[in-house]
């Protein structure tokens, strides 16, 4: 998978690189938004990555220009701007995705990934994770052959961290998509219910699942820390 | 063109200098003109009266002709002021009588100019007389008609008029003189409050924010600018002092997790450390950079709901699905905390609003809430139509909020409990402004009212919040309805 990171902060751009490289990607870096559109024209890219306030040509001129070119790589916007007005903006361009500075970098790594995989996904009835095991059909989760009791909520959250088992989660995406708060203030809700699931998924059992990322957010894997 | 701009005063100056003038020469021409018509019509009452007496002498005793030599040639060579001719011809124009030296004077011919209209005529030495002619019958006999001639000199009145006219001159040249002076003089007292009231306002500087302008003494026009002016004073000052407060708020809160951050790293870099104690620095840094992070969000976001161009995005919400959202989320704390979160929204009610954006409002007033309350305690969400639109109320059975904390509860980084810092609380003392500024951007305002010990009750009301539809307000959902 290649993905093209477009940002002119020399930092930004490094520590990108670094971490996109490391989850398994092939990363090229274009420093203003000439070079972007020149890259993406001669090379075949999986995912762009851009900053909107580069120099030469700005984010919104790179993402028309490659429109117009008939690139239809996902593209997902960097911006310093939480406008509503400027997310609306991305989106009628042709943008995929939209994420403001400053971010998680897990949260990029997970848009990423989504970004990549939005290709229709195989409708699952069962996901497993070491000996846990949640029927979508049924709405039951099954631990080690003991049934675990979830109020709707929390099936939800188990839910979604399952899918994303082994993808470290923030607070702010988990808020999202559980309980489709979109927005990043008193973060600790999660905490709460993230504990009650975690009394019941894991406290009867010897192996935890579920683990805390300090900084980040949660996360779900069967391995040990 | 750019317009030029003469002085207020110089203005009021040459306003008070062309009036005054023209009223000058208004009445000192209508004076004149009166002295002329006066002068004019003595002279002629003065001739009338010759005239009358003379035609009267013809007419009754026709033959006294020492009476008529007396009264034509003696009385009038007699006379040194108000010098007058007269002359009495025969039918045929042969002169019978005249004033002596009439002749060298005032020949017959000169009296001709009066056939023509003329009241005035020109003698030899070429000063001016009063003039007019008479045909006077002699003793009653019919058609033996004599001629009367008489004119009297107006010298003496023209002297009067040139000498009244020499005043007038004088007069108006120096009103032209000292009309601007006066006036410059008077525009300039009448204008020293503006000016003084400029010069204070030209002293007030952003550290003599104290400084008034005195209302009394003033004319009414001014004293009420001064007030005006010391009022517009008072908010500056208000906003500028929370403007410095916020300022070294800030640099506060964004002192102690940078000092967190640069402290570490130099004590883990001052020597050599194992993997893990590199790991334990990174990590902890990492919490204070989010903490950071989420300050700036917040602040971009205050910034944001301040600015004028910022649009939301308003949909229809159903009040009862919205509050059961936020009431979903913070289930889990609430219990938690042992309080009892309860919704009632009446069924069907909808408004238009920006859907994150208020449940970020009310995300922040139940956590604010959550925190205020003790175990065993309630937190009531609720929504209804009011007057105005459509109010959410959010009401807590907590600690409730000093009276003296009131009126600075939407101050940025305010805590009512300043001795809670921010890692007990969790918060920047922010939520409340972020209330604030999403219910400025829908136009419509928050209501607080708490009671010590007994609770907190916070509405949000606005006008815009208006359904878009009917919603029909019976039948309010049984479930869930509480009141406190």
């Amino acid at each position: 998978m290649k993905i093209l990171v477009v940002d002119d902060e020399a930092k930004t751009a490094r520590f990108l690189r670094k971490g996109l490289r490391e989850a398994g990607f092939v990363v090229d870096v274009a420093g203003d938004g000439e070079e972007a559109i020149h890259l993406a024209g001669e090379l075949p890219f999986d995912l762009i990555v851009l900053d909107v306030m580069i120099p030469k040509a700005d984010g919104w001129q790179v993402l028309v220009t490659l429109r117009g070119h008939g690139i239809e790589t996902p593209i997902l916007l960097l911006t310093a701007k939480d406008a509503v007005a400027d997310r609306v903006k991305g989106f009628e361009l042709g943008a995929d995705d939209y994420l403001v500075k400053p971010f998680a970098f897990s949260e990029l790594l997970a848009r990423v990934k989504s970004l990549l995989k939005r290709s229709p996904v195989r409708q699952q009835e069962k996901l497993r994770v070491a000996d846990l095991e949640i029927d979508l059909v049924r709405h039951r989760a099954v631990r080690s052959g003991h049934r675990v009791d979830l109020t709707a909520k929390e099936f939800v959250l188990l839910t979604f961290l399952v899918r994303r088992a082994s993808e470290v989660l923030s607070r702010t995406m988990i808020a999202e998509e559980v309980w489709d708060m979109n927005f990043d203030s008193d973060t600790n809700v999660v905490d709460v219910n993230v504990r009650r699931l975690r009394s019941k998924v894991d406290d009867p059992f010897p192996r935890k699942l579920i683990k805390t990322v300090r900084g980040v957010g949660y996360v779900i894997n069967g391995e040990d820390m | 063109m750019p317009k030029t701009s003469w002085s207020l005063a110089f203005r009021l100056t040459a306003w008070y200098t062309i009036a005054s003038l023209l009223l000058l020469l208004a009445s000192t021409g209508t004076l004149y003109w009166a002295l002329v018509a006066n002068l004019e019509r003595d002279a002629t009452l003065f001739l009338a009266d010759k005239v009358h007496v003379i035609t009267t002498l013809l007419r009754e005793r026709p033959n006294d002709w020492d009476g008529l030599k007396e009264e034509i040639q003696l009385e009038s060579a007699a006379r040194r002021y108000n010098q007058f001719y007269m002359r009495l011809l025969d039918a045929h124009g042969n002169t019978l009588l005249e004033t002596l030296q009439m002749s060298l004077v005032l020949p017959a011919a000169s009296f001709e100019r009066l056939s023509k209209g003329a009241t005035q005529i020109k003698s030899t030495r070429a000063s001016l007389y009063q003039a007019t002619e008479v045909i006077a019958p002699v003793g009653g006999t019919q058609g033996v008609n004599w001629k009367i001639q008489i004119a009297v000199s107006l010298a003496q009145q023209q002297q009067v008029l040139a000498r009244y006219r020499q005043w007038l001159w004088a007069i108006l040249s120096a009103s032209f003189i000292l009309c601007p002076l006066v006036g410059y003089q008077i525009a300039r007292r009448g204008i020293r409050p503006v000016r003084y009231v400029a010069e204070t306002a030209k002293r007030i500087g952003s550290s003599t924010l104290n400084e008034r302008i005195q209302s009394e003494g003033y004319p009414i026009e001014l004293a009420d600018l001064a007030l005006t002016f010391n009022a517009m004073l008072d908010r500056l000052k208000e906003s500028f002092e929370r403007l410095t407060r916020f300022s070294a708020d800030l640099a506060h809160e964004l002192r102690t997790p940078v000092n967190n951050i640069r402290g570490e790293i130099e004590v883990a870099l001052a020597r050599s450390r194992t993997t893990h104690e590199y790991r334990e620095v990174l990590v902890s840094n990492l919490e204070e950079t989010v903490r950071l992070s989420e300050l700036i969000g917040s602040l971009l976001f205050l910034a944001r709901t301040e600015s004028p161009g910022t649009h939301i995005k308003r949909e229809v919400v159903s009040m009862s699905e919205l509050l059961e959202s936020v009431r979903d989320y913070y289930e889990g704390p609430a219990d938690q905390a042992g309080v009892a979160l309860a919704v009632s929204a009446p069924h069907g009610l909808q408004a238009m609003l920006d859907r994150s954006l208020i449940q970020r409002a009310l995300g922040n007033l139940v956590s604010n809430a959550l925190a205020h309350t003790p175990s065993g305690g309630r937190i009531d969400l609720s929504a209804g139509q009011s007057s105005a639109g459509v109010e959410i109320c959010v009401s807590d059975s907590g600690c409730g909020i000093p009276q003296e904390s009131l009126p600075r509860l939407f101050d940025r980084f305010y805590r009512v409990d300043q001795a809670r810092s921010q890692q007990q609380s969790g918060g920047f003392g922010l939520g409340l402004s972020i209330v604030r500024g999403i219910m400025l951007l829908h136009g419509g305002q928050v209501q607080i009212v708490s009671e010590l010990g007994k609770g907190t009750r916070v509405t949000l009301l606005s006008q815009a919040f208006e359904p878009p539809f009917e919603s029909p307000a019976e039948g309010l959902s049984d479930k869930n309805v509480i009141l406190a």
